[in-house]
């Protein structure tokens, strides 16, 4: 018996040289690197608007008190929601044709909605505000054909920036949802026109909700990314019009005001993870109820 | 004489759950030992322990009379062919095999002779430059041998090689996996819980069940005295008749099977008093059957007939209560006449039959 | 019936319609800069009154516009480097670790990119300020690395999951050590996800903004913040010029990916 003790207590001294459980050493690096260059600085960002420029709760009072951060909020809210709900609409019917259109016709229109997708943020944002301009093609090519007078202001306002950040969202509704109506099974709406439905009747009855997840994590994930948006707003939109990302930025560039810069990044925060979560569930949701 | 392999008290528990039990078990030399027992019965952590993939709770394991648990894995110098398809998929099937003797440091010759030579042993000559993805499952697995036995390994590990692959295929590369051993003398610890397969391919065979082995031996040994209900029932095909104990000694046993018919001196699997209810195994192949009534019968009613090539299997009921299957030789006289309903009378060899206790 | 272009009728044309007008809608914009990169106005008058490569000229004459596309590519280049490194050990890690709170950090390396980024610069901005680290490589490779690691990750842990682990058993039990079976065997089969990872790490910083607007100063910039400052000021076609390169450098890059994984499938 002594000879299965040797190789026993070898075991476990191996196990016990093991200063962490298996694996959790190689995560490491990138758990510093994620506690030390993001957490630690958002948590310390955060507190700052708790504690700067005195200890209390003045920053939120400010920032929430005054009818000029009001209408920042409303119009971050209202621009992600109008940017929601228009590339939602254009979104589905395009991304339901690339899932059943012919491979050629499919190929090119998903080569252009990547090619759009992976082009720099700015060049694209560029090519809008000289689109838009007050002499720019689209004022000019309307007046010519006699449509207005004088040229539109589509830039420097929400017009400009909700074109632009549409342009922007409209890839990440669109290949989302390809996937989503990509994997619904073209038998079942053909058992629906067996049933005798019509196309309208299958339409609300069948495909919509069997895309209705995709529809919801893809509407959810375009909001939450335009409440944060930085770029395009400030570019399109004009101090005027500003958004919530960019008032964080004013904040602590230009007025070198941490703690309300902090209270703002904190509004932002906590509405994005709040949504996230509620897409965690309606998702966590639609998979139980399919199971 | 230290036997070859020897398992000694393996246990492997996770957490709560004890997945094996005290295994213990010698292999010889050359001998081709197969782990036979349903999904979880611990057959495939026993042969994971071996592989080093997976360190046993307590007990040992020795190669000639030496512990192999603390040496790793990579230095066991033990072959292994797993359930799933394990060809490297970048590397070329000359590569595969040239594989474990190029990390082994052999000359490049070396290595170009072994290579040619393995892949004739698994009849591939010349499939050197193919690429796994190009070759079918049962190709696949036969490269995998090669290159699990190119570096001479004292003992080849192998789990459930052959279940991907379809029941014709899997009976052509059994024929090979035998011949193959034949051709080697290499130790082989195959893991299956395809009984078929164990008894066509082993020398012997240890029957899991529940992380214990239940029984060691030769197919032979196992189908005629299987020393469980479990491997009674997992050998072969078994008849289970209920009866009662009437007296007991040295292991063997009366039973009366209801009223009218005793039978003497069975062996008996498992501790049972007088009276106690027990269950008497028969083979479907050692009972017969007659229209005729007999003294030693038990009377009973067919309720299907199936036609199996060689044989007709008749599914019977004795007194409305205990099914039992019984197998006939086709165009055996005893069939004539008989069709569903017919009532019949079942007689069997007491040689064949075996007590367990309830 | 609705999933069948064949069959869908009138609805045809209306889907027909939508995605012909979209795909415009996602086109022109991209054709229209390039062509006013070759126009002649000032003004950006389009259709141009002629044609010329004089925007390209100043792009190359001014060394800052090249300084930048060099610090950008310099900063991408390390932040690929070390945001495949470090997310492939940590995907071994989270796929073939047995610790607990696996999921849980696996969600935690996933969010900075949920994140809106503008807090993340700002938080970093601060920070970088205190240890001194602002306007630093150091600290724009750190703040790119932040952003390029979940996609890493994310690249790689997939990539490791569709691997049969039993492939890197085998080669352990042909004497490779663990070590030596991961670098032969495991890394090339799992060589497209180590490429996405790349690709995936690389696009992010060579396109970051708005971390590089915080983490920048007058005498380092990466192209983004090159363009983000003259954008600020007017709307010169020499900015048509650099998006135009950038539009053609994703192009080169899109149709090599594409490429490479026909090559995959062949």
């Amino acid at each position: 018996m002594v000879s299965t003790l040797e190789p026993q207590a070898k075991i476990e001294m191996a196990r016990k040289r093991r200063l962490l459980p298996q694996g959790m050493g190689a995560t490491l690096p990138a758990l510093i690197l994620v506690l030390v260059f993001f957490v630690l600085p958002v948590v310390a960002l955060l507190t700052r608007s708790f504690t700067e420029p005195v200890t209390g709760l003045q920053n939120y009072v400010e920032l929430l008190g005054s009818s000029t951060y009001l209408k920042i909020f409303f119009n971050t809210f209202f621009v992600s929601a109008l940017v929601t709900v228009i590339s939602l609409l254009v979104g589905f019917p395009v991304a339901w044709a690339l899932a059943i259109m012919p491979q050629r016709g499919a190929n090119i229109v998903f080569g252009i909605v990547l090619l759009s997708m992976w082009t720099n943020l700015l060049a694209r944002t560029y090519a809008w505000m000289v689109l838009l301009q007050r002499t720019g093609v689209i004022n000019k090519t309307l007046m010519s054909l006699g449509i207005i007078d004088t040229p539109l202001v589509m830039v420097n306002n929400l017009v400009g920036v909700t074109v632009g950040m549409t342009y922007i969202m409209l890839p990440f509704i669109i290949i989302p949802l390809y996937g989503v109506i990509r994997k619904i099974d073209p038998m079942i709406l053909q058992a629906a026109a067996l049933c005798g439905a019509t196309r309208w009747q299958a339409f609300r009855a069948v495909l919509l909700p069997l895309a209705m997840p995709g529809i919801a994590s893809g509407a959810l994930m375009v909001f939450v990314m335009s409440l944060g948006y930085f770029v395009t707003p400030a570019l399109l939109g004009g101090t005027a019009n500003m958004m919530l990302a960019e008032l964080i930025a004013q904040f602590v560039q230009s007025l070198v005001n941490w703690g309300m810069g902090g209270a703002a990044a904190l509004v932002l925060l906590i509405v994005t993870l709040s949504l996230y979560a509620l897409q965690l569930r309606l998702f966590n949701a639609a998979g139980q109820g399919r199971a | 004489m230290t036997p070859f392999l020897e398992i000694r008290n393996i246990r492997k528990e996770y957490g709560p759950v004890v997945a094996v039990h005290d295994v213990t078990l010698n292999v010889g030399r050359g001998e081709f030992m197969t782990f036979l027992g349903p999904s979880g019965s611990g057959k495939s952590t026993t042969l994971y322990i071996l592989a080093g993939f997976d360190q046993p709770t307590r007990g040992d394991i020795q190669l000639e009379g030496k512990t192999i648990l603390d040496t790793p894995s990579h230095q066991r110098n033990i072959g292994m062919v797993f359930q799933r398809y394990t060809l490297f998929p970048h590397l070329s099937v000359g590569e595969n095999v040239a594989f474990p003797l190029k990390v082994r440091g052999w000359s490049k010759a070396d290595i170009t002779e072994r290579v040619r030579k393995m892949l004739s042993l698994v009849r591939l000559e010349g499939f050197e430059d193919r690429k796994p993805a190009q070759m079918s499952g049962g190709q696949q697995q036969r490269v995998a041998l090669a290159r699990a036995l190119a570096y001479d390994p004292p003992v080849l590990l192998m789990d459930e090689p052959l279940s991907a692959l379809d029941k014709k295929l899997r009976e052509e590369i059994q024929y090979e996996i035998r011949r193959i051993h034949q051709q080697t003398e290499v130790t082989i610890l195959y893991v299956t819980h395809d009984q078929e397969e164990a008894l066509r391919l082993s020398d012997r065979i240890s029957v899991f069940s529940k992380g214990v082995i239940d029984q060691i031996g030769t197919g032979e040994e196992l189908y005629s005295n299987p020393s469980t209900r479990f491997v009674a029932e997992f050998i072969g095909d078994s008849d289970f008749i209920p009866c009662q104990v009437l007296a007991t000694r040295n292991g063997r046993a009366d039973v009366a099977l209801g009223n009218d018919l005793t039978v003497l001196d069975i062996p008996l699997h498992g501790k049972a008093e007088a009276k106690a209810n027990v269950e008497l195994m028969l083979r479907p192949e050692r009972i017969s059957l007659s229209t005729k009534a007999g003294d030693r019968a038990l009377a009973a009613k067919v309720e299907d007939i199936t036609f199996l090539g060689n044989n007709i299997h008749v599914a019977a009921r004795i007194g409305d209560r205990t099914p039992v299957s019984v197998r006939v030789p086709f165009g055996h006289e005893a069939l004539s006449g008989v069709e569903r309903g017919t009532p019949v009378w079942l007689s069997f060899d007491a040689d064949a039959a075996h007590v367990f206790s309830a | 019936m609705l999933l069948n272009f064949n069959t869908l009728g009138s609805w045809k044309w209306f889907l027909i319609a939508v995605t012909t007008l979209t795909s415009a809608f996602l086109l022109l914009p991209i054709l229209f800069i390039a062509a006013l990169s070759f126009g002649s106005s000032q003004w950006l008058i389009f259709p141009p009154p002629s044609w010329t490569l004089k925007w390209y000229e100043a792009l190359f004459a001014d060394p800052r516009w090249l300084e930048s596309a060099w610090t950008s590519f310099r900063i991408a280049l390390i932040v690929t480097v070390l945001s495949v490194l470090i997310g492939l050990v940590a995907s071994f890690g989270l796929v073939r670790g047995t610790f607990m709170g696996r999921g849980a950090l696996r969600a935690l390396f996933m969010t900075p990119m949920i994140l809106p980024v503008v807090v993340l610069a700002v938080a970093l901005y601060a920070f970088f300020l205190k240890v001194g680290l602002a306007g630093t490589t150091t600290g724009f490779v750190i703040a790119h690395l932040v952003v390029a690691l979940p996609f890493s990750i994310l690249a790689l842990t997939g990539a490791l999951e569709g691997f049969d682990k039993s492939i890197e058993d085998a080669a352990v039990l042909c004497g490779a050590s663990p070590l030596k079976a991961r670098v032969l065997i495991t890394l090339p089969c799992i060589s497209h996800g180590l490429f996405s990872a790349a690709i995936f790490s690389f696009l992010t910083s060579w396109d970051e903004v708005v971390l590089a607007i915080f983490m920048a100063s007058p005498t380092l910039q990466t192209l983004p913040v090159k363009i983000w400052a003259t954008l600020r000021q007017d709307l010169t076609p020499v900015i048509a010029a650099a998006s135009t390169l950038l539009i053609l450098i994703t192009l080169i890059l899109m149709l090599l990916a594409a490429a490479l994984k026909k090559g995959l499938k062949a």
